[in-house]
């Protein structure tokens, strides 16, 4: 008899599933009947009666839900995942499907759709599904009549254009012919109390009914709720802090290793999550402007728990009913909230009109602070016991007032040799090493580079075959060569193959990375041509865009494609998951 | 018996004419360096590889390497630049450079702190004013100099024009430079002989640098005994050229405890006439190209070459190559080796304006002179030339009596002068710190305080307007002719310096060291009685080096050999 491994919508997690197979799969007949005998015992003894196991719902009932996710940081993922646990529950037999890889096949098939999308930067869709968003969003996009659907939305207030991206997907299922069976629910940064309550009622509305004889259910949790409420931070005690940049830089990114005691199990390519502490100076001037100067326990929890520096339009109306200012009520009014929120800050808002505010509507008219992710800089591999990354510091000024990044000015500023940081690893599966013996192209200039100094370091202590070629790219040769160092080793070990690099501010004629692909573009499409993966991490805004466009062009010119053909050939690229981001 | 010959002498015999890996080593983009054969073989590009020394200490633990850059040097024969070359200095200065330019000791440009990647760039623009940076560095002739000021008279524009064909013609031959800077053809190497390629030099050049100037007395601006060869021009009642003394064996640099090295002033060989004497400077050069020391380069400088064969030896050699035997020397006599500042006039109506540039480094300084600017607007409407002096400063030559009124307000408006102290205009300092790989201690960056000090200790005496020449290097190597100077200081160490006294202010009697090691209060302290002594004793007339040793304070260096003899204070100065 062959073995059929326990499925895997089996109410064990996917790592309990591969250990149940692996015990199951060569055990003997014998071995089987004595564990079925032992487990059926096991609960006659627990439940004091004689009920036998089984499973929530039998299989042949279980109804069809597609989980739809777009997502850009992983957390529209992570709630995908919550959700399909939370659905299987509810007798759901769900089908998690990446809107990156998302067909129009897909869609007209499902009857039941969840769509949990993120919106990034200003009001654009993740970049792995640009492509399939523009599907949907266009012409050859299918009809959906009879879909039920509901769609959770993540995003962020601080950006102008807060959750557009889930909120055209569910205007445009509706006008598709989908059926609205729940509310859509837009997320804030704090997203886990909403994103749980939108599961919870989302599934109960479009639950299967309870058929008649559902006989002895054991309801099981699969964790559901566990899930959505974030694990707690580890203790992260940081061993080394340099500033990478020459003291004759106007730039300034640390380099932060981080120890860690307890195991944790990053891989190249995952990011980790840090949280803030406030400037104290700033929660001291907040604390005076609204009348509780002195407060020291609201001061710590202002330093540690709330964005104090988040202004947007919605922070505006909230202070505007609190204390019901007429300036700020008018500038509402007259639709010129947007212009003033325009480089300013909680501080703006509350210094502008300093007024005793109560600690409820302080918090009101704050965010819970949130982490900031950044892409993990080295390879458990070199670094056993030891995390990196890399911050580039954000110090900029606006309406005479000096800014800092809260993240980054944290670290950059108030982080020490030896201190303690709170971090939690967070895991991106959709930015992963080949198999050893593929190429790897990296593009990643500035902070940028992080995830490939990890790369590198992975391929260089596995001994890959693959050849590594990564392009860099900064301000000066001299003052910010990040890693110079370290990458000169990699090419003398020949854990880099190649290297290329563009300063852009060493001569007239600027040159960034995309400028060195272009002089390379023979050599990239060869590369690409035998199989190479192409990595791009780095700034979302220009770089990501240039490089794509750039690679476009070298097809077009090195295999004399049209430009259609061209990007064809780079659309395949990404399909075939050869073509990865991770930007911001 | 063969004695292994100097490391470099391999290196330059294995370079395929100066070529090695230097085209490799600049493709290579992930490191400023290049190797460490290249590094020899690029300054005879005109080229020195050089790191910020002020930002060692934090580069390792930024995981970057050293700061690296090139020193450029151009080659400008007899120091003379059209307005349009000074606008691609300016630019290259500011564009490719560290924003400065610096004017040397031997009449020409330095850029500062261009980067590999930029190098390049920087010589394509030099080429695009037809200028290049070949020898300018290196076993070969290097930038000649020539008396400054031609326009003044006829004798001067003569030797203008010989400094200028002396450089043409013991110019490298190689087609490395332009291969590598220029992306000129590569030429197939291989099948011609070393007399196609450099009939002069051969295969390996010369064992050491070698530096070349021409004077015209009375004024020995060029610092003639400081050099490996040497024209005098030599004028006739009439006022006509006659033709030149020719000098050998001069040269500053040292190694400190090493009294097998020394400074050394140069000898005069004989007369020839103006026809004669490219014959003569080819002569000396292929003399000293075959009689050099190749085993030892701290003793391959023509001065030891003269010390070892002797002053008949060559001067008999010298005429035999020339294929001309050199007349009895003429009679000259110089007065001093500084520069005349302000406005002359010369013979054909034109005028020359000499500018006081502080050791030599032009640029905007934040709130106060904007130097590189104003010379850039001077360029800008300028129809004559610009001359870089021996001492570091710059004369807008040639200047239309149009075009006077409008360079005297640039003058004003930028904060430029003639004007400084007598003993600032006199003084002189090397590069040194932060780019110079060579310094031990600080000077460009120094001396210009330690001038204030002496100023104040002067002016307190009476003696303000008294002409000292003062000058001050990094190491012992010479750059700013330090052991031709009445004060002179070599650094030893972070702030320690060799105090000199005693060379003669025309530059024909090298100095004596005085105080080892010496901090600025102990020089100054150590100085202070011999300026009170000079301020009460001094004769009509009398330079303070000559005081100094008449008063017996220090002893008075004949030539090379004797300068590590009798060092010291030779009575204590309290005593008198």
């Amino acid at each position: 008899m062959t073995y059929r491994p326990i499925p895997s919508t089996a109410p064990f997690s996917e790592e309990d599933i591969t250990l149940l197979n692996r015990v199951i799969a060569p055990s003997s007949p014998i071995q089987r009947a004595w564990l079925a005998g032992f487990l059926a015992g096991l609960d006659a003894q627990a439940g004091g009666g004689a009920q036998a196991a089984q499973p929530a719902r039998a299989s042949k009932t279980s109804e069809p839900l597609t989980i739809l996710f777009a997502t850009e940081s992983g957390n529209a993922e992570k709630l995908a995942a919550d959700a399909a646990k939370a659905a299987r529950k509810k007798g759901f037999k769900p089908n998690i499907v990446d809107m990156a890889d998302l067909t129009p096949e897909d869609l007209t098939k499902a009857k039941k759709l969840l769509v949990i999308a993120a919106t990034w930067g200003e009001g654009d869709p993740p970049s792995r599904v640009v492509h399939t968003y523009e599907m949907l969003m266009g012409d050859t996009a299918p009809r959906v009549d009879g879909l039920q659907f509901s769609v959770l939305s993540l995003g962020d207030t601080a950006y102008v254009d807060f959750c557009a991206i889930g909120r055209n997907i569910d205007e445009r299922l509706e006008a598709l012919g989908g059926t609205r069976v729940a509310d859509r629910v837009d997320c804030d940064l704090d997203f886990a109390a909403p994103a749980a309550g939108w599961i919870e009622s989302t599934l109960e509305i479009i639950a299967p009914a309870q058929t008649a004889d559902a006989g002895h259910v054991i309801e099981v949790d699969f964790g559901a709720r566990q899930a959505v409420v974030p694990d707690a931070p580890a203790e992260l005690e940081v061993v080394d802090h340099i500033n990478l940049n020459s003291s004759r830089s106007d730039k300034e990114t640390i380099h932060l290793a981080l120890g860690f005691e307890d195991e944790m199990a990053y891989e190249p390519g995952d990011a980790l999550d840090i949280y803030p502490l406030n400037e104290p100076a700033l929660a001291e001037e907040i604390l005076n402007a609204t009348g509780h100067a002195g407060n020291d326990v609201l001061r710590d929890e202002l330093i540690r728990d709330r964005d104090i520096t988040t202004l947007s339009v919605k922070t505006l109306e909230k202070f505007a009913a609190a204390i019901g200012d007429k300036d700020v009520q008018a500038l509402i009014a007259g639709g010129h909230a947007r212009d003033w929120i325009a480089g300013r800050q909680l501080i703006d808002l509350v210094t502008a009109h300093p007024v005793k505010l109560s600690v409820e509507q302080i918090f009101d008219i704050t965010r819970p602070l949130a982490p900031r992710a950044y892409s993990i800089a080295s390879s458990r591999k070199e670094f056993e016991d030891e995390v990196h990354v890399l911050v580039a510091a954000v110090r900029y000024e606006t309406h005479g007032r000096q800014r800092m990044g809260v993240t980054s000015s944290y670290i950059a500023d108030r982080l020490k040799k030896g201190a303690s940081v709170r971090a939690k690893l967070k895991p991106n599966k959709h930015f992963r090493l080949p198999e050893p013996d593929r190429d790897v192209i990296m593009i990643g200039p500035g902070t940028g580079v992080a995830p490939f100094r990890a790369f590198v370091q992975e391929r260089r202590a596995i001994a890959a075959s693959g050849r590594n070629w990564l392009f860099f790219g900064d301000r000066q040769f001299t003052h910010d060569f990040l890693y110079q160092l370290e990458w000169q080793e990699a090419l003398a070990d020949g854990s880099l193959a190649r290297m290329d690099v563009a300063f852009s501010r060493d001569a007239p004629q600027k040159v960034y990375v995309q400028d060195r692909m272009w002089h390379r573009r023979t050599d990239l499409v060869d590369w690409l041509e035998g199989g190479a993966k192409f990595y791009v991490c780095g700034d979302a805004k220009n770089m990501a865009r240039d490089v794509r466009a750039t690679l476009v062009k070298a097809f077009a010119d090195v295999k004399a494609l049209s430009a259609e053909n061209a990007e064809a050939a780079v659309r395949a690229l990404e399909a075939e998951k050869r073509y990865l981001q991770d930007v911001y | 018996m063969t004695e292994k010959l100097a490391r470099n002498e391999y290196l330059k015999e294995a370079s395929r004419y100066l070529r090695g890996t230097l085209a490799e080593g600049l493709a290579n983009d992930v490191t400023g360096e290049i190797s460490e054969d290249d590094q020899q073989l690029v300054k005879f590009h005109g080229m020195y590889l050089q790191d910020e020394r002020d930002l060692r200490a934090e580069r390792t633990r930024k995981k970057l390497e050293k700061a690296f850059s090139f020193m450029i040097r151009v080659r400008i024969p007899g120091g003379v630049t059209t307005p349009q070359q000074w606008l691609a200095m300016d630019e290259i200065g500011r564009i490719y450079a560290n924003g400065t330019l610096r004017l040397t000791t031997r009449e020409t440009f330095q850029f500062h702190g261009v980067i590999k990647s930029n190098a390049k760039a920087a010589i394509q623009r030099l080429d695009s004013v037809l200028l290049d940076t070949i020898a300018a560095c290196g076993d070969v002739n290097r930038n000649v100099l020539s008396a400054s000021n031609p326009h003044q008279s006829g004798t001067h524009q003569a030797a203008y024009e010989l400094a200028k064909n002396i450089s043409d013609h013991l110019l490298p031959r190689t087609g490395a430079y332009r291969e590598i800077w220029l992306d000129g053809e590569k030429i197939a190497g291989g099948e011609e002989t070393a007399e196609v390629i450099e009939p002069i030099y051969g295969h390996t050049y010369l064992p050491r640098k070698f530096k070349t100037v021409v004077a015209v007395p009375p004024q020995n601006d060029v610092d003639i005994y400081a050099h490996d060869l040497g024209f005098i021009a030599i004028l006739g009642e009439d006022g006509q050229l006659q033709g030149w003394n020719v000098t050998v064996g001069g040269g500053m640099g040292m190694t400190h405890g090493n009294t097998e090295t020394f400074p050394r002033t140069a000898n005069v060989l004989g007369f020839c006439k103006p026809d004669d004497a490219l014959k003569f400077a080819e002569a000396v050069l292929t003399t000293q190209r075959d009689w050099g020391d190749r085993t030892n380069r701290a003793h391959a400088r023509v001065k030891y070459t003269v010390e070892t064969r002797g002053v008949d030896a060559w001067r008999e050699e010298v005429g035999k190559r020339a294929g001309v035997p050199f007349e009895p020397a003429r009679p000259f006599s110089f007065t001093g080796t500084g520069d005349r500042f302000g406005w002359t006039e010369g013979e054909d109506g034109r005028s020359h304006l000499t500018l006081f540039i502080q050791n030599g480094r032009i640029k905007d300084v934040p709130g106060g002179a904007q130097m590189m600017t104003g010379l850039r607007r001077i360029a800008e409407i300028h129809d004559g030339e610009f001359r870089m002096t021996s001492n570091q400063n710059v004369i807008v030559a040639n200047v239309s009596p149009e075009k006077r009124a409008q360079i005297e307000q640039l003058v004003a408006e930028h904060g430029l002068t003639s004007e400084a102290s007598a003993i600032r205009r006199n003084a002189m300092a090397c590069v040194a710190l932060p780019t110079c790989g060579l310094a031990l201690a600080e000077s460009e960056r120094y001396l210009p305080s330690l001038i204030t000090l002496f100023e104040e200790r002067l002016n307190a005496l009476g003696l303000g307007e008294e002409e000292i020449i003062v000058r001050m290097t990094g190491c012992p190597n010479g750059c700013a002719r330090p052991y031709l100077a009445e004060i002179g200081f070599v650094g030893t160490g972070p702030g320690r310096y060799n105090l000199y006294l005693g060379a003669a202010f025309n530059g024909e009697r090298l100095s004596k060291l005085y105080l080892k090691d010496v901090t600025e209060e102990e020089a100054l302290e150590a100085l202070q009685p011999l300026f009170e002594d000079f301020a009460a004793n001094r004769q009509s007339g009398e330079h303070f080096s000559d005081f100094v040793i008449r008063q017996g304070y220090v002893a008075a260096t004949t030539n090379g050999p004797d300068f590590h003899v009798n060092t010291g204070p030779q009575r204590l100065a309290a005593a008198q």
